[in-house]
């Protein structure tokens, strides 16, 4: 996180006032293509690097995945997925990160004010200084993808290297990728890129295949293209996210029912107070208890 | 409920330390020290829980956070608070359980039209014994939501422990448990104090008048001063 307070879109836990929106700059996005992926994982090295990461502990899980998902200090996973297919396997890998959604679940769930931002350019990012590490944004994800540093008490994932990008560079896992199956851009032109991408897989016999960017979260700041994008769960990927239901309740439904109740029971017994006025004990009753 | 109080040479204060349920001169002391010294216990750390959560649950009560540090210190305070309002609100539980017994007369007080009568100041019921019907529900149900708020906020508490889905469930139970304890500690306080005179220096000094046992809760009176006919 770096403090780009002039291009903020939207704020965890804000009420108002949350954009500060002082440049418009294009929505940004990576563009992922599963299908000339080689599996080399300079991605991850370069993006322990850049962001200055702890080494972790490889963990030999059967394939050549380096660990079996996402970590506080290890922001970026090749998966490696093997699938049944047409009478034989097929490898699929496919770069795991934060997806960086046009409609964040991690800042719909997020209690503490400015913990989570999404700038003008669609980049989600964590703040740090504001993050309580109640860990309410993991519920919120649909690609549970953030995790709770147990060393700093913070939450942690992948900041589409917004330090890079805000002076104009691309994010550490673009600029090592030595395949050309990862770009970085306008969210514009990666879509642009990713269909064509997707019309040639389709011309050379991959009916299947398309690109990913699911609706349910309004779009996500990077683009998979998928061979077989009729099964994105080949790949870990959720086949229509959605920020849980469980938050949308919780958010937009419970909690400004309670305020109400709370701020109504108040006024409620204001007004039996002024309606009905105390039950006094009257003195001049008499000695004995009233008679039934 | 004891009987009648032997006549002593105690003073009211001095009785109420160490006894309830006895009539000292005109007034009968209804909690005694360890009763109030447990409400208060419960009291405080409910405040203290509600102060350090509220500004979790939304930022409109962001300013509380203030009072106790930053919102930091309330995640960290407020499962600590939670648990001391839990072990609290047990002790009370036991210490309370045995006048808090449901009676048929409690259902009969808790029908709709008879709490409308109370609330309009009709029709008292004469048999209302130390606590009235509604007293009891209170009583079980913020006990009930003591237990639903630690299931669900130890969930909350150690978020990487627990599956995904539980601790989604959790938010919602510890949310639901909280507004409806939250409106319930609302109406307490009104009744404690505001609503019927008497009532808070009952908890404090721990004594009431024999007019206000006799207006809010005769079964009570006759039993503890002897007087009319006892409760059947």
């Amino acid at each position: 996180m770096t403090q780009q307070t002039l291009e903020i879109r939207r704020s965890s836990a804000s009420l108002w006032g949350e954009k500060t929106g002082m440049r418009h700059l294009p929505v940004v996005s990576k563009y992922i293509d599963t299908t000339t992926c080689i599996g080399c994982k300079a991605c991850e090295v370069a993006c322990q690097e850049w962001n200055d990461l702890e080494t972790v502990s490889t963990q030999q899980v059967g394939t050549y995945q380096t660990m079996p998902t996402l970590d506080a200090d290890f922001w970026n996973l090749i998966r490696f997925n093997e699938q049944e297919f047409d009478g034989g396997v097929v490898w699929l890998m496919r770069k795991d990160q934060c997806m960086h959604c046009e409609d964040p679940g991690c800042l719909a769930a997020c209690p503490a004010p400015g913990a989570i931002v999404q700038y003008e350019n669609g980049i989600v990012d964590v703040n740090p200084e504001k993050c309580i590490g109640c860990g309410y944004c993991e519920t919120g994800c649909p690609f549970d993808v953030p995790r709770f540093h147990a060393k700093t008490g913070k939450m942690a994932k992948c900041t589409l290297c917004v330090d890079r990008v805000s002076v104009g560079l691309e994010p550490a896992c673009i600029k090592a990728c030595p395949t050309g199956c990862l770009h970085f851009g306008t969210k514009e032109d990666m879509v642009a890129l990713g269909n064509s991408r997707v019309e040639q897989l389709k011309a050379n016999g991959l009916a299947q295949a398309a690109l990913y960017d699911p609706p349910g979260v309004g779009g996500t700041g990077v683009v998979t293209v998928l061979a077989h994008g009729n099964h994105p769960e080949w790949y870990g990927l959720p086949a229509d996210p959605h920020v849980p239901l469980t938050v949308r309740v919780w958010k937009s439904v419970l909690r400004p029912l309670g305020i109400f109740a709370i701020f109504g029971s108040v006024i409620a017994a204001f007004a039996h107070f002024m309606t009905e006025g105390p039950k006094e004990v009257k003195e001049a009753e008499g000695e004995g208890p009233r008679s039934p | 409920m004891s009987a009648v109080a032997p006549q002593t040479s105690l003073g009211v204060a001095a009785m109420a330390r160490v006894r309830e349920d006895v009539v000292v001169g005109q007034e009968i002391v209804r909690h005694r020290l360890s009763s109030r010294a447990l409400h208060w216990t419960v009291a405080s750390f409910f405040f203290l829980s509600l102060l350090s959560g509220l500004p979790i649950w939304t930022p409109i009560f962001g300013w509380m956070a203030a009072l106790l540090g930053g919102l930091s210190v309330c995640r960290w305070l407020h499962p600590w608070a939670g648990v001391l309002f839990v072990v609290s609100s047990l002790a009370m539980f036991l210490h309370w359980r045995r006048d808090m017994r449901l009676l048929p007369s409690d259902r009969e007080w808790l029908r709709p039209r008879k709490v409308v009568q109370y609330m309009t100041h009709q029709g008292d019921d004469p048999d209302v014994g130390k606590y009235n019907g509604g007293q009891k529900l209170f009583f079980f149900a913020t006990a009930l939501g003591a237990l639903g708020l630690l299931l669900s906020g130890v969930v909350l508490w150690f978020p990487l422990t627990f599956p995904r889905l539980l601790m989604a469930a959790s938010i919602l139970l510890h949310d639901l448990t909280f507004i409806l304890f939250a409106v319930a500690i609302v109406f307490h306080i009104y009744l404690g104090t505001a609503a019927l005179p008497g009532t808070f220096g009952s908890m404090i000094r721990g004594t009431v008048t024999k007019a206000w046992a006799r207006l809010h809760h005769p079964g009570w009176y006759r039993d503890v001063t002897g007087e009319g006919t006892r409760r059947t």
